[in-house]
């Protein structure tokens, strides 16, 4: 069954021109969906859609087969996850407070998490790599890591699907390695599925390379122009399209893996 | 082992804020004019519960159940309402520095006195007052904050601002109006706040507004680390953000506005407090808030003690807040270079 299935959807902030109209797609059981499109194309608007935070002009969205208006905050957190570009952090909570926030939809409604919930926020932390910052104050992280902290709470929120927008936004080589790694990981050994917005192009080759079911969809003007596998979508052809750019498709002659290679602008 | 060491950092974390407010309490009772020994504060709150004649003297306990007994409880509840007020606000609105006022209260409040003062000049009608305004002011801003939809942190702010503005100009219009030599002066020594002068039905009547806020807000505890987070995440994390907002600034409200209309406005402490509490206890508001409560009690406490000692006539109490909390503050900051921001 789709996890999140997108039909006929449209936005628009004034009443008159639409940011994306007539587009329909859905999520499927364990897959990575990256969304790519220029800048200002509408990727975080259709995100903010997809989250509930913003409502459809037209068409609608399911979760598991449940209107998206139909659901509570309570029962949207048990089903999607989010992980939002950049987190602006006040207050020096604990990493370990932070990741457990994930279980909010788990807690009774006077009470604080216990130590069940804890234990699960251990686990996430584990699972991104973060053993042993438990007690560091979150706002002494650095960027790479708050960020793991936060995709750690969204993993603690155990839901199916994890939308995240532009998780790598920011981050030094190494941290947006690990944040892909983890996301590969994620989808691979526990079967979740990852909506992704992302400006980087090659995040999709890399997660197809690693033998993660992956699919691309390209957005440009009011719709996808293009969604399928990122060999097939991320062509030359494709993204002279999308982003007059001219670029080369490269591989390392094995013939399985490939990555682009920017070249000039169009003029 | 280590988590066993944590539980029993826990508990003494717990007994401290407990226990520290009665001994400022206590302390507090045996200090004044004429002293009473804490042995002696003692057993006459054995002989008022359990009226078995403990052999204090009249005089004493008099001075204790009469006169301190009921400032000294109105000061605990007024630092507690005043100091968890402004750490759940600073945790709403992901600010450290916004205070228990920031949606209006104080200013609407001041408003309400100095109305029913010019109107009847009668304290039982400027406590009534008070609290209405207070209470109004906030209502007023939640649904000025409301106008783009929904209720955004920024336009909340925003809200509380102008309505802050708008009672503080109607104010100074009433100061303006005011009789210059009796009426004027009413309303200037309200506006500096002070425990003495309301009577013990006042301040029963107070306390209901004032227990049921704090009593809230220390059940929201938990959920304002999420709403801290933000609207967006909060909303992801699965809370009813637009419901639970309206429940936090509402047991504020009630806690602030209840102890306004008691002891006039009392800056400071709904700013100050917190912030101490943070550098303390951290910022987690599972701890912060219980002490908040405890801290505000106590250094509302302190404060009034000082007010009532130090000179042979009273200070009013806003005065002796900043004057004592400032440097208290900056030792604090030294000392902790900050940390938990």
């Amino acid at each position: 069954m789709d996890l999140i299935k997108v039909k006929d959807a449209g936005f628009t902030y004034d009443g008159r021109r639409m940011i994306f109209e007539d587009m329909n797609f859905s999520v499927q059981d364990g897959e990575i969906l990256c969304i790519v499109g220029p800048n200002g194309c509408g990727k975080s608007t259709l995100i903010d859609c997809m989250l509930g935070l913003k409502k459809l002009k037209k068409g609608s969205i399911s979760v598991s087969g449940k209107g998206l208006d139909n659901l509570k905050p309570r029962e949207f957190a048990e089903h999607i996850a989010y992980v939002p570009q950049g987190h602006k952090t006040t207050f020096g909570y604990r990493v370990l407070d932070v990741v457990t926030m994930g279980r909010t939809y788990a807690a009774r409604t006077f009470s604080s998490p216990g130590e069940e919930e804890k234990e699960i926020a251990r686990q996430a932390l584990k699972q991104v790599g973060l053993e042993g910052f438990e007690d560091r104050e979150y706002t002494k992280l650095s960027g790479g890591e708050l960020q793991l902290v936060i995709i750690a709470r969204a993993v603690a929120q155990q839901s199916r699907v994890m939308i995240m927008d532009e998780p790598t936004a920011h981050l030094d080589f190494t941290h947006e390695l690990t944040v892909l790694e983890v996301i590969a990981r994620l989808v691979k050994e526990s079967g979740r599925s990852i909506v992704m917005a992302t400006h980087f192009l090659n995040q999709a080759y890399y997660l197809e390379n690693w033998g993660v079911p992956t699919r691309v969809a390209l957005f440009n003007g009011k719709n996808f122009t293009h969604i399928g596998k990122p060999s097939e979508v991320l062509t030359e052809k494709n993204l002279e399209e999308t982003f007059n750019i001219v670029t080369e498709i490269v591989g390392d002659g094995s013939g399985e893996r490939k990555y682009i290679l920017p070249l000039y602008n169009k003029k | 082992m280590r988590r066993s060491l944590k539980e029993r950092n826990n508990l003494i974390k717990t007994a401290v804020l407990i226990a520290a407010p009665m001994v400022f309490f206590i302390g507090s009772i045996c200090i004044g004019r004429y002293g009473v020994a804490p042995d002696k504060v003692i057993f006459s709150f054995v002989q008022a519960i359990t009226g078995k004649d403990m052999g204090v003297a009249d005089m004493d306990l008099s001075v204790v159940l009469n006169v301190r007994f009921p400032r000294t409880i109105q000061a605990v509840l007024v630092g507690a309402s005043l100091a968890v007020s402004g750490a759940c606000f600073q945790s709403l609105f992901r600010n450290p520095l916004v205070s228990s006022g920031m949606l209006g209260v104080s200013s609407g409040a001041g408003f309400g006195a100095a109305l029913s003062i010019i109107i009847f000049n009668n304290m039982f009608m400027t406590g009534i007052f008070s609290f209405f305004f207070g209470v109004l002011a906030v209502v007023l801003a939640y649904l000025v904050g409301r106008v783009s939809g929904g209720s955004p942190t920024i336009t909340l702010v925003l809200g509380g601002t102008i309505i802050q503005s708008i009672f503080s100009a109607l104010l100074s219009l009433l100061k303006y109006i005011a009789d210059p030599y009796s009426q004027l002066p009413a309303i200037t020594f309200w506006l500096m706040g002070s425990l003495g002068s309301s009577t013990i039905r006042e301040l029963v009547m107070a306390s209901v507004p004032m227990l049921a806020g704090i009593v809230g807000m220390l059940l929201m505890r938990w959920r304002l680390n999420v709403l801290s987070m933000g609207d967006r995440e909060a909303k992801t994390l699965g809370l009813n953000v637009g419901l639970n907002k309206a429940a936090v600034i509402a047991f504020a409200t009630m806690a602030t506005a209840g102890a306004v209309c008691v002891s006039g406005i009392i800056g400071w402490v709904g700013l100050v407090v917190p912030h101490m509490c943070r550098m303390l206890i951290g910022s987690d508001n599972k701890w912060l808030v219980p002490a908040s409560i405890s801290i505000g009690a106590c250094f509302m406490i302190f404060v009034d003690t000082l007010c009532r000692t130090v000179t042979g006539a009273e200070i009013p109490l806003g005065i002796v807040t900043a004057i004592v909390g400032g440097p208290f503050f900056i030792y604090l900051l030294k000392k902790t270079k900050g940390s938990s921001w």
